[in-house]
């Protein structure tokens, strides 16, 4: 699972998510991608998910690109606590997503490989996606 | 150049970024003309033209016409042009004067044709790195892409920027030894099992600590046998 290696602070505020993905919101790498038109927080697991479910259909050839990284933590009381006493204990990773920014960036493959693959992952997460492709993307 | 494209504008006389809005809301957008040693002018044109020229064969290397309301038109070129994310419409233009005397740098496209033997018959992965070069030409002979056929490509070599197929009038200014495109062997299979894997991690990366964090610490900790103190006294 995806996690930073060093933390400057163990704990976040949680935020807000205003305006578009102005970085990071063209294909950079590959021919093929996928985008998020909705923000939220994408977690690692669901990344990994998305990771594996492109991995498998594509098996063998096709290269892929994570083009985001779940460095926000997310805190969690236990179960039947009641409020206050504190901030609760960082449960899970989150990368924080604006409409437009690139998620995956697939090279190696054909576009209808590309696009099932992308679609298969684009089930393993919360947020509508998009595909992309480059000339398009021009 | 195998086509020509012209496109109107007119003198833009509002600015900031209201103004900008609502024209973006009556179809046209904001843009700016420059170089070639004449004056700066802020004008708005129809995207449309515009996207038709970066959508054509010559992409944003081709020159063509600009037709200014009450100016002489002038030999131009897409120099940059912001885009919206999510949709991509096109949301400002900047467009150069071009001297046809004089030399121009700019970044042609590389297109591939072929599958490669490395791919094809040794089931490696093509890689293809770099995606354009820049060069400086003078205007007329500005290619509109340099097309490689990678056939003969195989596992391990590399196509390098001095492989292209460049004429004697274009001097490449990226360097020759970069490498463009490649076939790179499969590694071994990847783990079908991260997810096992990443429970052995620990769940908590390491905190970055400062000096004086070990001391505020010592003292959060004086703090909280004070706090136990009061509450037993309660």
């Amino acid at each position: 699972m995806f996690m930073p290696s060093k933390v400057k602070y163990r704990k976040q505020q949680r935020g807000r998510m205003r305006g578009k993905a102005w970085r990071g919101s063209d294909l950079s790498f590959g021919d093929y991608g996928l985008k998020v038109v909705e923000p939220g927080w994408i977690s690692d697991r669901q990344i990994e998910a998305s990771r594996v479910a492109i991995m498998r259909f594509i098996k063998r050839g096709g290269k892929l690109w994570i083009r985001i990284f779940p460095d926000k933590p997310v805190t969690k009381k236990p179960a039947e606590t009641r409020m206050g006493k504190g901030k609760g204990a960082p449960e899970f990773w989150v990368a924080v997503v604006k409409p437009g920014r690139v998620l995956f960036e697939m090279e190696g493959v054909t576009e209808a490989e590309a696009r099932e693959a992308l679609r298969l992952a684009s089930h393993k997460l919360p947020l509508a996606t998009r595909f992309v492709a480059r000339a398009a993307a021009a | 150049m195998s086509q020509a494209f012209t496109v109107e504008a007119e003198p833009r006389e509002d600015f900031g970024k209201n103004a900008a809005r609502r024209m973006r809301r009556t179809g046209r957008i904001p843009g700016v003309v420059y170089g070639g040693g004449g004056p700066v002018i802020p004008l708005t044109v129809d995207p449309g033209g515009i996207r038709r020229i970066l959508h054509s064969e010559s992409g944003h290397n081709a020159i063509f016409t600009l037709e200014i309301r009450g100016k002489a038109p002038a030999r131009v070129m897409i120099r940059d042009w912001q885009s919206e994310p999510v949709h991509g419409d096109l949301l400002h233009v900047d467009l150069v004067r071009i001297a046809l005397d004089a030399k121009l740098k700019l970044k042609v496209p590389i297109h591939v044709t072929g599958e490669p033997q490395g791919v094809k018959v040794q089931g490696g992965i093509f890689e293809f790195v770099l995606r354009e070069v820049e060069v400086e030409c003078l205007p007329d002979n500005i290619p509109e892409a340099f097309t490689v056929d990678v056939t003969p490509l195989t596992i391990g070599h590399n196509l390098r920027v001095a492989d292209l197929p460049v004429g004697p009038e274009v001097q490449v200014l990226t360097d020759a030894h970069r490498v463009v495109a490649h076939v790179v062997a499969l590694r071994a299979e990847e783990e079908e099992k991260p997810a096992e894997v990443a429970e052995a991690v620990p769940a908590e990366p390491e905190v970055i600590r400062k000096g004086k964090a070990e001391e505020e610490g010592a003292e959060e900790e004086a703090g909280g046998e004070k706090k136990e103190k009061g509450k037993e006294k309660e």
